[in-house]
């Protein structure tokens, strides 16, 4: 199996199951608790039916949509996440360059294993840098001073992380960051030699965000869990996140809202934007999936504010219904750190490019020419 | 696999099938009939989703609630369970002793392996007294006086075991109490060599609280379910519960009550509280799970009594779920019985942390501090 066989996102799993180390791969594919969410976060899409329109007329629909300021190629794009060099050597590089590529936006974590610089180097296209709060103040302003002077696109605030999820699969394979080699672990390594070549010969692993100022997760062995509980400022509230706001001054979003209370009150402290989104069902299992909520959200703040859908998206139908929902575009992790582990770059290129070939099949099939014309009419949820 | 691999129920579970001889494993997870009500009471759980609030500052979280008059730290407690010595040597002085350790509620059953007297001298924590109905009123009074005498705090009567349960795993491993040795439950004991050491060895296996009035469940083997068929009054009714409260003179519950009609009736009678169970699935299969009961069942008494969710709880986020819809606690049997089969009272210990472990990560990705932020907005029900 390779890259040319990836047609969705299942194959580029068992790619990137073949390809990683079982610790590391248990770690994307993993959820909290008995991943209830994570599993209803794509079924979700099945409880809702699109009913398309014929003879509309042909012609290449136009797919693209603007976000954070920026428009973008296609109604989807790469969400932030972690220690993506723990995936392939290239790590934040191969998927900047990729969106950039495919013309869509690039999303980095505070957690990434490349640096705000080293990223604006390698690609102008559209950029989201997420922020956490962490307990030392000096770190959030460090970040935010840093991602003005690259001229990132906007930036994000996860809110839905204020302790970490009980990922047992994490538990149970020893996953930390670096990867730890314990005697349980080591068969699983040294199963994968390619994987361990690359991760040694290549530049050291390091959060390169926060390296200056925190050693953890560099020097010391630690579990995301861990760093999550140890890091991350649990009494985080609504003025931090205004401050943020404020010191950013442009767009903005938080990243995790769920209820219409909370969506109401981001369009209050100035967000132009949420993430709907259950940390990919890794935090709170049994918590609503997006795509459930998404009509409430979208009835009570989608004129005022960009609603991202992050979660389940593995077709582009999913993406269809979530726009003709409410959604101005959705988001992925897994999805295409699946892809980056089979092909790097490429293998994320070719993640997008599917992407975009089956939202424009879906919205011929749909008899839709852009995506304003995707609305509650086109779809029924089931009963 | 050990103690430390044990990270959740099932985990729990599987250590617990390794310990214990298969019919007794098979008496605790085991249920009537076909088993749909024990599987739907933790199912029914996933029919409805939780809608969190962020950025609330939640450094501190109180899980602490009241029932009956009592403070627990805790919005769960053990429910009272029959047999426990026969799961671990310890039994009762196990799970009370850990009770005890997280300020939770102790449930001891009138079927229980150690006296109230001697878990009274054991533990100062809240303690509930479970009451079966039995046809010889000399025994009732017996239970009901050595429970006043030890200072339970609560007597429940259980109102759903008025005949045995068709508990068809029991009928094929021929579980009595106490154990009998069949030729074909040979076997599985002698697959279990420390179980049989530990059993005959660590003191002999009675019901003191039954044992001066009823041979059977200590020197003549039964079933359980044998056991409610002929020794509980099936004549049992709301003047005799009524009779039993005023005689208990406390605070005094109903488990087992499934209806808005029955819970109204027990406010009537004067109870402070009623545990709303099918008696974990092991009674009448095809019943509804207390969750999705649950509701209907806070609307109508929820104000006027403590309302307690029993039954299907694994998980912390199960158990914000019920809180959210208003029970008062949330209470569980296998919650912790495989815990105890694992490894005693330090089994035990792990798996009361864990959900407390648990809910205080989920209080705070709910945004909530405390039990009572919980509320029906932060549930949506699927549609099915």
């Amino acid at each position: 199996m390779n890259l040319n066989d990836c047609h969705n996102f299942d194959d580029f799993r068992k790619l990137a199951k073949k390809k990683l180390p079982s610790p590391i791969f248990h770690y994307i594919d993993g959820g909290a608790d008995d991943e209830i969410t994570l599993n209803r976060n794509t079924e979700s899409f099945n409880q809702c039916d699109l009913i398309p329109n014929v003879l509309a007329g042909g012609g290449k629909p136009d797919i693209s949509t603007e976000i954070f300021g920026r428009k973008i190629s296609m109604p989807i794009f790469l969400s932030p996440t972690a220690m993506q060099r723990l995936y392939d050597p290239e790590g934040d590089r191969a998927s900047a360059r990729a969106a950039e590529k495919l013309g869509t936006m690039y999303g980095m974590s505070t957690m990434a294993t490349s640096s705000i610089e080293e990223i604006v180097n390698v690609s102008s296209g559209p950029k989201l840098f997420q922020l956490y709060i962490h307990k030392d103040k000096s770190i959030t302003d460090d970040l935010i001073d840093r991602c003005k002077k690259a001229k990132f696109d906007g930036l994000c605030l996860t809110v839905d992380t204020i302790v970490a999820g009980n990922r047992e699969r994490d538990h149970r394979t020893g996953f930390t960051t670096p990867p730890k080699l314990t005697i349980k672990s080591l068969f699983e390594f040294a199963a994968k030699p390619g994987w361990v070549f690359n991760y040694l010969t290549n530049k050291k692993f390091e959060l390169s965000n926060v390296k200056h100022k925190t050693d953890k997760g560099t020097n010391i062995t630690k579990s995301v869990i861990e760093y999550v509980n140890e890091q991350y400022d649990p009494g985080m509230n609504w003025q931090d996140a205004e401050y943020c706001i404020k010191k950013w001054n442009g767009p903005f979003a938080l990243k995790g809202v769920m209820s219409v209370e909370d969506a109401k009150k981001a369009i209050d402290i100035g967000c132009t934007a949420i993430f709907l989104s259950n940390h990919g069902g890794r935090q709170l299992d049994g918590s609503r999936s997006p795509f459930d909520q998404l009509k409430e959200i979208s009835d009570a703040v989608g004129d005022k504010l960009e609603i991202i859908l992050d979660g389940g998206v593995r077709r582009g139908t999913h993406v269809l219904k979530a726009i003709a929902a409410g959604a101005k575009a959705c988001s992925f992790g897994k999805m295409f750190l699946f892809s980056l582990a089979s092909g790097g770059q490429a293998g994320v290129e070719r993640a997008l490019q599917n992407m975009q070939k089956e939202i424009e099949r879906n919205m011929l099939l749909m008899g839709c020419k852009s995506l304003k014309e995707l609305n509650r009419s086109k779809i029924i949820y089931k009963k | 696999m050990n103690l430390k691999d044990c990270h959740n129920f099932s985990d729990f579970r599987k250590l617990a099938k390794k310990k214990l001889p298969s019919p007794i494993f098979h008496y605790i997870d085991g249920a009537a009939d076909d088993e749909i009500t024990y599987q739907r009471n933790t199912s029914s759980f996933n029919d409805v989703d939780l809608v969190p609030n962020v950025l609330r500052g939640v450094e501190n979280i109180d899980l602490s609630t009241t029932i009956f008059g009592k403070k627990l730290d805790l919005p769960f407690y053990c429910a009272p369970t029959a047999l426990q010595r026969l799961f671990h040597y310890d039994g009762e002085r196990a799970v009370g002793k850990a009770a005890q350790k997280f300020n939770t509620m102790f449930g001891v059953s009138a079927l229980a392996t150690v006296s109230v007297e001697e878990i009274a001298s054991l533990i100062n924590t809240p303690k509930m007294f479970q009451f079966y109905f039995h046809k010889d009123r000399g025994l009732n009074d017996s239970c009901l006086e050595r429970a006043k005498a030890a200072k339970f705090d609560v007597l429940a009567l259980t109102v759903d075991t008025i005949t045995g349960g068709n508990r068809e795993r029991d009928l094929r491993t021929g579980f009595t109490s106490p154990p009998k040795l069949t030729l074909s439950s040979l076997f599985s004991f002698a697959t279990k060599p420390m179980w049989g050491i530990n059993y005959l060895t660590k003191g002999k296996f009675e019901l003191p609280h039954l044992q001066d009035y009823v041979k059977e469940g200590t020197s003549t083997n039964t079933s359980i379910g044998n056991y409610f068929s002929t020794m509980l009054d099936q004549s049992m009714n709301w003047n005799d519960a009524e009779k039993l409260c005023s005689q208990w003179g406390g605070h005094f519950a109903l488990k087992g009550v499934m209806s808005v009609e029955d819970a109204k009736k027990a406010v009537d009678i004067g109870c402070s509280g009623i545990m709303v169970s099918n008696h974990g699935g092991r009674q009448l299969d095809g019943s509804r799970s207390p969750f999705d009961q649950l509701a209907e069942i806070v609307d109508a008494v929820g104000d006027k009594i403590d309302v307690i969710c029993e039954g299907g709880f694994q998980r912390g986020t199960h158990m914000l779920k019920a809180l959210s819809i208003g029970a008062k606690a949330c209470s569980g049997g296998r919650l912790y019985l495989y815990a105890l089969a694992a490894a005693g009272q330090a089994g035990v210990e792990r798996a009361l942390g864990q959900y407390k472990a648990e809910l205080e990560r989920d209080m705070k990705l709910m945004g909530c501090k405390k039990i009572s932020d919980l509320n029906r907005n932060n549930l949506r029900f699927r549609k099915v």
